[in-house]
């Protein structure tokens, strides 16, 4: 009863490694949807979350977090939709990572 | 003076139709005059290798678009040394001039950008 696994996606993706290599010493990180899951406590994306220099912001979608019910660590500020615009406007520019 | 934008290019050639946006917006914008560069990111860098063979998954040659960028005065061509580290593919041949950038280098090319698009 041996299983044939079918594998078809990439073996190197992982887009928070990628963000965290691009993130300058001013910018902001906000997780909205399942990046959320990267609050969870203990986890290896929290810990790497919490090596982050303090200048880099982190926030997280607060209707996200509580859909998921993760940890909201110390450093990490929550903010509603009203709250996503205004840092989308306080920041030079926005790069979504789809 | 037009705003300048940074694409960060980061899917596989074949994997979706990320890799080929990426490069029609490229060298649309190119065609207009407008200044951009492109990051070529994780599995982004494997569209940089040459002599692949499309043809036998039915699909068209990203290679020529990808030559076309110079032509269209898409000169600013970036690739993360890390994301080739990975791939076992840094001091490898690749089909494009491109230089390498890591650490800090990676942050500071996106400072000197007005917008960036991540595909």
């Amino acid at each position: 009863m041996a299983t044939l696994h079918l594998l078809s996606q990439s073996p190197f993706a992982s887009r928070l490694d990628s963000v965290l290599r691009l993130l300058g010493p001013h910018d902001g990180l906000l997780l909205c949807g399942d990046a959320c899951h990267a609050l969870q406590p203990g986890s290896a994306p929290q810990q790497e979350l919490e090596r982050l220099p303090d200048s880099i912001k982190l926030y997280a979608l607060a209707e996200d977090v509580a859909a998921r019910q993760v940890g909201l660590p110390e450093r990490v500020k929550t903010v509603d939709y009203p709250g996503f615009v205004e840092l989308c406007t306080h920041y030079a520019k926005v790069n979504g990572w789809l | 003076m037009a705003k300048s934008m940074l694409l960060i290019s980061r899917q596989s050639p074949w994997g979706g139709p990320g890799a080929r946006e990426a490069l029609d917006i490229a060298l649309a914008g190119g065609a207009y005059e407008l200044p951009i560069g492109i990051l070529f990111l994780d599995d982004g860098v494997f569209q940089l290798l040459p002599k692949q063979q499309p043809a036998a998954i039915e699909q068209k040659d990203l290679g020529a678009n990808l030559q076309a960028l110079p032509l269209f005065g898409v000169e600013d061509l970036y690739v993360c040394r890390q994301s080739l580290r990975l791939r076992s593919l840094d001091g490898q041949p690749l089909s494009l001039p491109v230089t390498p950038l890591e650490g800090p280098e990676l942050a500071n090319l996106l400072d000197r950008y007005d917008l960036v698009i991540t595909l």
